[in-house]
């Protein structure tokens, strides 16, 4: 039972830098918006989170830098894309490999060296509750940072009236331009909010799930699981987070029976992943392809299953809308 | 599309490079590197003795075949994201067929080669029936297969192909030096290698531009949807393009397996892969462009070795001024878009 | 009261709008008309604040603007109301409504929905996505948003596409409601004189961006005609050719065939057309008709059944064997599904004859230029092309010989003239022997085309009709859900 709980303890710290990213890039392109510059961002910012820390002393000043610079890549993708009328898959990606090599240069002379990190937080009376205690009781602040970020997403989206004018822009920018709402501006906003998460997410791998800078960085192709997990997560927050979860389990349960085979060679166990994100990603199609609709159509109880199962892409995602050519 | 005038287009061509030039300054300054120094070592490194120039064409070799091979997937909208992965798994193949042989010549060197593209193709294949009968955007499929791709390698340097006493990163069993691909002179670059990039160069050329088969190519990227009513195959036309990218791909992994390392190790495909997509995307994908930029950006990345060992700084400034240029052609292009809607709207 | 002042809305080198003004006075119905690319809706997105004027001026309640925003006009009390409504479908009723009104609860909202509906006979469930409703629903509930707005002046663009007859008699009565008894303005853009005659107060005729005249009742319906058409309106539209006898090979028959699309399937599917015969399509969207032509040509998928092509059988229906066989499908929407943008004309002739080698010049001038009065030069790209001419480009892109072609909304966005032509050269096809099965949102278009019309009614065939029942009310009310036996008792 113990080993449960320890274990559930590590998939929530694993998996809630993955959870802010994936938070962060669903409030990105819930309003319309792809940022493929996650990856990178995310190694960017750790580094620069981790070098203000070591600069200042001071780990809380080094998440705010992180999420500074994550804000701020996406807001270069934000005007470049929006504004200026690029590709945003285009430059997204520019950016991902820039920030890498950016991170990478900038980051030579902090390789391998020690830093602050942001310790753990213990929540006095949860610790001694028996069964959430040892899961809950003592964590890393960037655990709880990512359960209050799963709240406040998800309560911003569905139950505020900014929630509703993010979702309109991203579902229909002709109708919201139509209703008032200031497109442009609104995609922009949700880019820097969801690239401050971002940032977060890799100050959280540089000041607390892995602590310190290296080449390679421990976090690199998170940024694309990210990406997948939004598109499995169905664009929910709640649904994106369990997905994050989940892959973090993967990753802790690799670690175990890593163990247990060790006839498996490592590599497969550190790639592992990425088939998998392909086959999340497989099957959040598969309701869609014809011989799977054949067979619910034939059996109508499975109907129930697939509804839930099926995913709905903001209907605007990665499209392009600029006020002055009216509607 | 483009009615400015000639010295209008050039002169955005400089503001894009004037913007490239200010933006690396500006990044690399909090590295404390002194600016012009740097920029100094970075293109003499390439430059300044044959043996150097030997080396950026060695780099050439491998960025033009996969630039090039990227033009096709292009053409049909793709965004070929798993060509590093396809040239590993190139090199994978080239390095597994020559497994049984302790020397050889060109008999051996030509199915090397034919195994290389065989893999990149069988790579870029996956992608494409992941992408074409299921749904999976070609970015994602792409990278997984790129990290798995990877991961293979590592598997196979560090377990059945180890080099016997030690398994180590620095590779599998060097190749006889009759499985070498002959070298142009003294130079560290082979004639053969250069002549193949030359050769895909002109078939790509021939094949998109050319022939009927390239229209066809042209008018899927265009409308998928029209192309099913026209009854051109999109499907099968869209794994084609994938195939004959990761074929290019492999072959551009054979140049490295057989004309630079002669071996395989985990950094094989050292970034050609992605450097290609910023190429590409510099280029705008148009083909002339296309060997010129891929030359400038190989001297970029020999003169970054340099670096470490004359500045302190890291090596990874090349990959940063590459991704610079490209993001400054963009700006610039999209300045451009925004005053040129902004005169019309007046 | 509002007054549009010389108003000009260019695209480039298009005039959309060219030195517009009129003056609208509250309680009145107004009706703009004109055909299509007159440039109707462009003047009421510039009412709307949708658009902005290339210059001129609007004068609303006595205070000069130069252009409106949807904020602004929302405050001006201008609401305007979309053929295709636009809203978000995959939102809740209830979302939809409240957005981009002042700041209320989700349950205020519910009960102000609550009691729209209750005035105007309707109802809406608050937590069902929009995408739920069909578009008749969807467009009340556009109108019930702008009048909670607070919008006095409504415009509606071509209302009543997509919607039964009957709904459009509601919808018009709660228009002359609005106006007589709470004095608001409404103006109505539409291309059917016959609801301009119905409802308005005055007409304004539009033709080629220019506001030509005018109309105060009793109208003239040539005069209307001819101010709208200019001299286009003499053309003459071929009758329908006469059929095959009945013991010809039929052209197709269907039997129990079931086809399934991406949202739902549709089934036992029984149904024969004779060789030359002009069949329509009518239906509200979504009851099948879409689906009935993309099973025909194998875009969308057979997983039962059969149907016969004159002789040969065919259990599945593969596209490019179809093809083959003769069975030509056009899309409504050309650029987006059947032309490429920026290929030009001789490219797509070469891939759309790949069997002919060689130069294809010749070809081309005989095929496009000779066959389609395709006026244009073979450099031309896709994109690049009037409507008209990309509805040219796209005949002139089909076999000669096509056994059967199925047609999606034939002359969409098409002016009067081109639209003629088009109906001129499917008529011909059908004369020389091609079977024509085609679907239009305009009642009217189906009604006048057609030898037998199919409908379609929640995802079935309700009925096909033929001779004397292809009428208005009959179809009408099939295409609402009513039973033949109904209609029939009815008439009796």
């Amino acid at each position: 039972m113990e080993t449960f709980g320890l274990t559930l303890a590590a998939i929530l710290v694993a998996g809630s830098p993955l959870v802010l990213a994936t938070l962060g890039e669903t409030l990105t392109e819930k309003a319309g918006i792809i940022n493929l510059s996650l990856d990178g961002s995310i190694l960017l910012s750790a580094m620069a989170a981790f070098v203000v820390s070591v600069t200042f002393d001071n780990p809380w000043i080094g998440l705010l830098a992180g999420m500074a610079v994550g804000a701020a890549i996406a807001g270069v993708l934000g005007i470049i894309g929006i504004y200026l009328g690029q590709s945003q898959l285009a430059v997204g990606f520019i950016l991902t490999l820039l920030c890498r090599d950016l991170a990478y240069f900038l980051g030579h002379n902090y390789s391998r060296q020690p830093g602050p990190d942001l310790g753990l937080w213990s929540i006095p009376g949860i610790g001694d509750v028996p069964l959430i205690g040892p899961i809950f009781g003592s964590q890393s602040p960037v655990v709880y940072l990512g359960l209050v970020a799963i709240f406040v997403c998800w309560w911003w989206m569905y139950r505020t009236e900014g929630g509703m004018r993010l979702r309109a822009v991203g579902e229909s920018p002709r109708a919201a331009f139509g209703r008032g709402i200031r497109v442009r501006l609104v995609r922009l906003y949700y880019c820097l909010a969801g690239g401050a998460l971002i940032g977060m997410a890799g100050a959280a791998y540089s000041l607390a799930v892995k602590p310190g800078w290296g080449r390679p960085q421990g976090c690199e192709g998170a940024g694309w699981i990210a990406l997948a997990i939004v598109i499995f997560g169905g664009w929910h927050p709640v649904r994106a987070a369990l997905g994050a979860f989940f892959f973090a389990g993967l990753q802790v349960s690799g670690i175990y029976l890593q163990e247990v085979f060790p006839s498996i060679p490592a590599p497969v166990f550190q790639v592992a992943p990425f088939p998998m994100m392909i086959l999340t990603l497989l099957a959040v199609n598969l309701g869609r392809m014809g011989w799977m609709q054949d067979i619910v159509r034939r059996h109508p109880f499975l109907k129930t299953f697939s509804k839930g199962w099926s995913i709905e892409a903001p209907a605007a995602l990665g499209q392009d809308f600029d006020p002055k050519k009216g509607l | 599309m483009n009615r400015d005038s000639l010295l209008a287009q050039i002169g955005w061509v400089c503001a894009a490079l004037g913007l490239a030039l200010f933006l690396t300054i500006l990044v690399a300054w909090p590295a404390g590197a002194p600016p012009f120094e740097t920029i100094y070592v970075l293109f003499k490194g390439g430059v300044s003795s044959m043996s150097k120039i030997g080396r950026v064409l060695a780099g050439w070799v491998p960025l033009t075949l996969c630039a090039v091979g990227l033009l096709v997937p292009f053409t049909a909208r793709l965004w070929n994201i798993g060509v590093e992965g396809q040239v590993i798994m190139g090199a994978i193949f080239c390095t597994a067929a020559l497994r049984p042989y302790d020397e050889g010549g060109a008999l051996q060197i030509a199915l090397a080669i034919g195994a290389a593209m065989l893999g990149g193709a069988l790579w870029a294949l996956l992608a494409g029936c992941l992408r074409v009968f299921g749904r999976v955007h070609e970015i994602f499929s792409g990278l997984g297969l790129n990290f798995v791709a990877l991961g293979v390698t590592l598997w196979l340097i560090f377990g059945p192909w180890k080099r016997p006493g030690v398994a180590s990163m620095s590779g599998t069993q060097p190749l006889d030096m009759s499985l070498w691909l002959p070298r142009l002179g003294k130079l560290s670059v082979s004639w053969v290698g250069l002549a193949l990039a030359i050769a895909a160069t002109i078939f790509v050329y021939i094949l998109l531009y050319r022939t009927k088969w390239g229209l066809k190519m042209r008018a899927v990227g265009e409308n998928p949807k029209a192309a099913t009513l026209f009854s051109l195959g999109p499907r099968r036309r869209l794994l084609q393009a994938f195939m004959i990218c990761g074929a290019l791909a492999g072959l551009a992994g054979a140049t490295q397996v057989l004309g630079v390392y002669h071996r395989l190790l985990p950094a094989i495909s050292s970034n050609y892969g992605y450097t290609a997509l910023l190429v590409g995307m510099m280029a705008s994908f148009r083909l002339p462009l296309v060997p010129f930029i891929c030359l400038f950006f190989a001297s970029l990345n020999v003169g970054s070795i340099q670096l470490p060992l004359q500045l302190g700084l890291d090596s990874s400034l090349s990959g940063v001024i590459q991704g610079v240029m490209v993001l400054s052609l963009f700006i610039v292009q999209g300045l451009r878009l925004w005053l040129r809607q902004r005169k019309e709207a007046d | 009261m509002i007054v549009l002042n010389d108003i000009h809305k260019h695209y480039g080198r298009v005039r959309a709008n060219d030195g517009i003004s009129l003056t609208l006075e509250p309680g009145r119905i107004y009706a703009l008309v004109g055909e299509n690319g007159a440039g109707k809706s462009t003047l009421m997105r510039v009412l709307a604040g949708h658009t902005r004027p290339t210059s001129g001026t609007l004068e609303i309640g006595g205070e000069t603007i130069s252009h409106l925003t949807p904020t602004l006009a929302r405050e001006k009390g201008v609401g305007m109301l979309y053929q295709d409504p636009l809203d978000f479908p995959a939102m809740p009723v209830w979302e939809n409504f409240q957005l981009g009104a002042p700041k209320r609860s989700k349950q205020e909202v519910v009960d102000v929905i609550g009691e729209l509906s209750y005035r105007l006979d309707a109802c809406f469930l608050p937590d069902e996505p929009v995408s739920s409703l069909t578009v008749g629903e969807r467009q009340l509930l556009e109108l019930l948003r702008l009048l909670d707005l607070g919008a006095t002046t409504l415009i509606l663009d071509e209302p009543t596409t997509g919607i039964t007859p009957e709904q459009k008699q509601d919808l018009f009565d709660l228009l002359m409601k609005l106006a007589r008894e709470e004095g608001h303005t409404i103006i109505l853009v539409t291309h059917k004189l016959s609801e301009a005659f119905e409802m308005a107060d005055s007409i304004f005729i539009m033709r080629q961006g220019a506001l030509v005249a005018t109309l105060e009742p009793p109208y003239d319906e040539k005069e209307l005609v001819h101010l709208m058409f200019g001299d286009a309106a003499d053309g003459e539209v071929e009758a329908l050719p006469e059929l095959p006898p009945k013991d010809v090979t039929p052209r197709l028959t269907m039997r129990d065939t079931l086809f399934a699309g991406p949202k739902y399937s549709m089934g036992d599917l029984n149904f024969t057309a004779r060789p030359g015969e002009c069949i329509g399509l009518a239906g509200l969207d979504g009851s099948g008709q879409e689906l009935f032509l993309r099973g025909l040509c194998g875009l969308d998928r057979m997983p039962g059944g059969g149907f016969d092509l004159d002789s040969a059988t065919y259990r599945s229906n593969d596209f490019a064997t179809l093809r083959k066989a003769g069975v030509q499908f056009v899309p409504a929407d050309r650029l987006q599904m059947a032309l490429f943008p920026a290929l030009n004309l001789m490219e797509h002739i070469t891939l759309a004859f790949p069997d002919k080698k060689g130069d294809l010049t010749d070809f081309y001038q005989s095929q496009c230029v000779d066959g389609f009065n395709l006026r244009a030069h073979p450099d031309t790209q896709a994109n690049e092309l009037s409507g008209g001419n990309q509805q040219r480009l796209l005949l002139s892109l089909i076999p000669n010989d096509t056994k059967l072609l199925l047609m999606e909304h034939p002359t969409r966005g098409l002016d009067a003239g081109s639209a003629r032509q088009v109906w001129n050269h499917l008529k011909s096809r059908c004369a020389k022997g091609s079977t024509l099965i085609f679907f239009s949102p305009d009642l009217d278009e189906v009604l006048e085309h057609s030898h037998r019309v199919i409908v379609f009614y929640d995802r079935a065939i309700a009925a096909v009709v033929e001779g004397d029942d292809i009428s208005m009310e009959v179809v009408g009310a099939l295409m609402a859900g009513k039973s033949m036996e109904d209609i029939k008792e009815n008439n009796s």
